[in-house]
């Protein structure tokens, strides 16, 4: 049989409406106001060139490090987020699954109620929950009233309430995040799968879960900076009770104007945040492949 | 097992999801509505049950000058970061959605890269750098930072959309006489005008929330809304606050509303 040679050929070189001259200004913009800054933000951080003699360069990363105080609190920060983000995967997984495959025509409501929260202030936010935590808050008075508690729980300046409020910020996203991916997953899959006799779990655990795994992932990695970065819980919410980097890096601007230590901090949180974003590409690029 | 229980059994766990759904948004809308609720008591300190009501808040909320005026400049920075992250994002962003070299993948993953670190970094470090070569703690100072998280959430829309529309018909339009110039105008940029749309509103959204960004770049004449916000409730703890920030949420909810009557919710969340 002969081939198909009449088929037309596409051009050799497609029509671009742009061409490659502009990305320019976006990225000179960049350049400078965003890979500069974060350059001389990492010299900083080594200390000024007059004080280098009295501190070597790696001096505030080594106290960073080495100094049980500051170690604590990059543990803490790292805890805190890993905690956030593995309840985050846990209550917003059945959400995500409810809303795309079950919600039917409350689907737009529930995605109100998730995008909500986006437009407010994470100061009213973390506002809210003092109103419901604080001692004469909405909490302790209907609980009292229902006879369950005797005196007033203070759950400000408690850790609770700062992992209640950056679950209750960062939920619509892992939400977000996985259910973008569960929607383009075909619901015939699972429903080959239970025809062939696997049981509705089964179907579940082997077909529709693995296939989601990647906005599980993504919505993981975002929850997780956006969880670095956030200093307003600890700093409203947390009284002192959970000492995170973000919110030492707001005191230490604010109070000691230790900037080259201050600095230094950042990087820290910085090359967290640069260590969620290689996993994220290493993922992607093996699910490309 | 027959159908009658096998289809009981399914309405039981779609009942039970339906449940725990309900609960978990209430779990995420309940600090707001508590703010709402509390902004229009009567009493002088926030504490329930809510005795009496009244707007006086609302009143003292708007007569207070520091909320009003640090209002109308996170109003005028949303704006204007938004329009220069669209004139240098989206040229950018058709540039590089159809490449397929690995530049021009560098390139587009460079472009977002400003949404992925820690904000509170961004605007330390930005700080100093600003303050070095002269702009330092100034309107134009608070623009130059919006900016820069301004670009990667317009330029990742306008990517995904660009990525998502047919490749021929630009080349339709210039084979059938469209100058490059009408090409752009009648054929690309409507085409990725939701992506537009999308970006700019999370941009100016996350821009009239910044508070990571902003709070360095706090001085007398330029303060944005939450750092004023931030700075009143570490000292004060009255419904106030609460009245702003229902102000501040009406605001953000008809700039949503308005995009939800044009496209839709599903295009912002499918970017």
């Amino acid at each position: 049989m002969n081939a198909v040679t009449t088929q037309p050929r596409r051009p050799p070189r497609r029509y671009r409406v742009a061409n490659a001259w502009w990305t320019v200004p976006a990225v000179l913009y960049l350049v400078l106001f965003f890979v500069t800054p974060m350059l001389t933000n990492a010299w900083r951080s080594t200390g000024s060139p007059a004080a280098a003699g009295a501190r070597g360069i790696w001096e505030n990363y080594a106290v960073l490090v080495t100094d049980p105080f500051y170690f604590g609190v990059l543990r803490e920060t790292i805890l805190v987020a890993v905690i956030v983000t593995l309840v985050c995967i846990l209550l917003g997984y059945p959400l995500a699954y409810f809303m795309v495959r079950k919600a039917g025509r409350w689907k737009g409501l529930i995605l109100f109620c998730l995008i909500a929260p986006l437009l407010t202030s994470v100061v009213m936010r973390a506002f809210g929950w003092r109103v419901l935590f604080a001692n004469r808050g909405l909490m302790n008075s209907v609980l009292i009233d229902w006879g369950l508690l005797e005196r007033p729980v203070n759950l400000v300046n408690h850790p609770v309430s700062v992992y209640v409020a950056l679950i209750q910020i960062l939920l619509p996203f892992m939400v977000l995040s996985i259910s973008s991916v569960l929607q383009a997953i075909p619901r015939n899959l699972e429903e080959a799968a239970r025809m062939l006799g696997a049981s509705k779990l089964r179907a579940f655990f082997h077909v529709t879960l693995p296939l989601s795994v990647e906005g599980i992932i993504t919505g993981a990695i975002l929850v997780f900076v956006l969880c670095n970065g956030n200093f307003v819980a600890a700093l409203l919410l947390g009284g002192n009770s959970v000492k995170t980097l973000p919110l030492l890096i707001y005191q230490q601007f604010n109070l000691t104007q230790d900037t080259s230590f201050a600095g230094a901090m950042g990087n820290v949180l910085l090359v967290i945040a640069l260590l969620g974003l290689w996993a994220q590409s290493k993922f992607a690029r093996k699910q490309g492949g | 097992m027959s159908l009658v229980t096998v289809r009981k059994r399914r309405e039981m766990s779609g009942l039970a999801l339906g449940l725990y759904t309900v609960a978990l948004l209430t779990f995420v809308m309940l600090p707001i509505v508590l703010v709402v609720i509390a902004s229009f008591s009567s009493a002088s300190f926030i504490q329930f049950p809510i005795r009496g009501w009244s707007l006086k808040w609302y009143v003292r909320a708007i007569e207070y000058g520091p909320f009003m005026k640090s209002l109308w400049i996170s109003i005028q920075l949303a704006v204007a970061s938004t329009l220069a992250g669209c004139l240098l994002g989206v040229p950018a962003a058709l540039a590089l959605a159809r490449s397929r070299t690995a530049a021009a993948r560098t390139l587009a993953a460079f472009l977002v890269a400003p949404i992925s670190i820690p904000a509170i970094v961004l605007g330390f470090a930005l700080l100093y750098y600003l303050s070095a070569v002269g702009i330092g703690v100034s309107f134009f100072g608070l623009w130059v930072a919006h900016t820069v998280v301004a670009i990667p959430y317009i330029a990742r829309t306008v990517l995904a959309v660009y990525r998502s529309v047919p490749e021929n018909l630009e080349e339709a339009a210039a084979i059938l006489g469209a100058s490059r110039l009408s090409t752009l105008r009648h054929v690309t940029l409507p085409m990725v005008r939701p992506g537009i749309f999308a970006g700019s509103m999370f941009a100016a959204l996350i821009s009239f929330d910044n508070l990571s960004l902003s709070f360095f770049f706090g001085s007398a004449s330029a303060t944005t809304l939450p750092v004023v916000m931030l700075s009143y409730m570490e000292n004060q703890f009255d419904p106030a606050i609460a009245a702003i920030s229902a102000i501040q949420m009406l605001i953000a909810l008809a700039v949503l509303l308005l995009l939800e009557r044009l496209y839709g919710l599903d295009t912002l969340v499918a970017a």
